[in-house]
């Protein structure tokens, strides 16, 4: 008897550990339902950066920060402030980073940092 | 009279062998309930009591409103650069359960008929859904509920007939033509070019003579494991015309798949816009059917990576 409960218990501990593994490493919780608040940074700079190319379209600044509460963030320009100086220091694509410094510059929130991205439009250009 | 040997005596070393075999310090009917108990256990708490907190979330996993406002803003983002490619792979890494462009239709109808296009953000937005699953032959609710921006109210446009103007007498001095003023041949610019790279090759174009699919050009897009992509734009050009497509917007005909209809008697060649070279002129001509009868000839195009 004192065999069986010792290798029961011994076996016991390694299966738990097998079993905290199995959870949480190797086949976690798939999530469902989750809110855009909870998106990956990159899902929600992809997700920016698509409202961002809707604004350059349409100019539409009260629906480009309607459609960004989504993101559950508290304060949008601040937020789109921050997502295009990420862009900036981060090198990334320079006609993303021209789209967001559009949509920061229409929030009221053009930095030093985004003034080389600005696009100005010339007479009898569009903007 | 006793014999020698009882059979009980055989037995008695062998007994007492059992008895004297050293026992193993393991019990594997306890390992065994152990381990099943622990691992269920285990899981049970991090799967019931304790989970991972998320992160990470992709578009995927997101409530049906917020997948919503996620596909508002791919088809919005759509109307601004008309990429289509990139508009089905954002749709596709949704993975919606049935057709992803029937999906936006969905979407679109539901939107509506909630109020989302009560204003003119909302509405621009259905629009723009609108646009892109009417493109691609899908309808849905929203088509009678909104108006497309062609039906919006006319305008009558006055238009002033011009005042006839006498042309102005010639002048005594002709201007000279430019090259003359310059006095030498115009330069000629070279510009260097690449030789044209390909991504894309066409493995093969068997070709079918169906009842029930005739006529057709049927792509498919494969990758090195033969497995179909979606979202590639392929092409089919004819004689005054052009058609761009993409794959995957039927999904079940294969992620990778994508087909046109042939006019009967014109001929067509299908590449994939600078990523695949253009093949050989497909012509639409009559084929025997098996049964007795004839049908148009489809073509299936397989594009495969290079190399």
């Amino acid at each position: 008897m004192r065999r069986f409960l010792a290798s029961f218990l011994v076996a016991l501990l390694i299966g738990v550990g097998i079993g905290l593994y199995l959870g949480w490493v190797q086949f976690p919780v798939q999530f469902v339902d989750s809110p855009a608040s909870a998106l990956a940074q990159s899902a929600k700079d992809e997700y920016t950066l698509m409202i961002a190319g809707a604004y350059a379209d349409d100019g539409d600044l009260n629906g480009a920060v309607e459609r960004l509460r989504v993101l559950g963030v508290d304060n949008v320009p601040a937020y789109v402030q921050e997502v295009t100086e990420r862009y900036i220091t981060n090198s990334r694509g320079i006609d993303d980073i021209r789209l967001l410094v559009r949509l920061a510059e229409g929030m009221g929130r053009l930095t030093p940092v985004m003034e080389p991205y600005r696009q100005l439009a010339l007479p009898g250009q569009g903007a | 009279m006793k014999p020698d040997t009882l059979p009980e005596f055989d037995q008695t070393p062998r007994v007492a062998e059992r008895y004297q075999r050293p026992r193993s310090f393991i019990s594997w009917a306890g390992v065994l309930l152990g381990l099943v108990l622990g691992i269920a256990g285990g899981l049970i708490y991090t799967w019931g009591f304790d989970p991972i907190e998320e992160f990470d979330t992709q578009p995927w996993q997101l409530t049906e409103a917020d997948r919503a406002q996620y596909i508002v803003a791919v088809m919005l983002d759509y109307s601004h650069n008309a990429d289509l490619s990139l508009a089905t792979q954002r749709l596709a890494a949704l993975r919606l359960p049935r057709d992803f462009i029937q999906e936006v239709a969905d979407v679109a109808c539901t939107l509506t008929t909630e109020g989302y296009a009560n204003n003119s953000s909302g509405l621009r937005a259905v629009r723009a859904m609108m646009t892109f699953y009417q493109l691609q032959g899908r309808s849905g609710c929203a088509d009678s509920l909104i108006l497309a921006d062609v039906t919006a109210s006319p305008q009558v446009v006055l238009i002033e007939p011009p005042t006839p103007t006498l042309t102005p007498p010639v002048t005594k001095t002709p201007t000279p033509d430019a090259v003359d003023r310059v006095g030498g041949t115009p330069t000629a610019f070279i510009v260097p070019t690449s030789p044209p790279q390909s991504d894309f090759e066409i493995a093969n174009i068997p070709t079918v003579c169906s009842e029930a699919r005739a006529g057709l050009i049927e792509v498919q897009v494969v990758d090195f494991n033969g497995q179909g992509i979606p979202g590639q734009l392929v092409r089919v050009t004819w004689d005054g015309g052009a058609s761009v497509f993409a794959t995957g917007l039927k999904p079940e005909r294969g992620a990778g798949y994508a087909d046109f209809q042939m006019e009967p008697g014109l001929s067509y060649v299908v590449d994939m816009p600078g990523r695949a070279d253009p093949s050989q002129p497909l012509t639409a001509t009559s084929c025997p059917l098996e049964g007795g009868g004839r049908s148009i000839i489809t073509y299936r195009v397989v594009f495969r990576p290079v190399g």
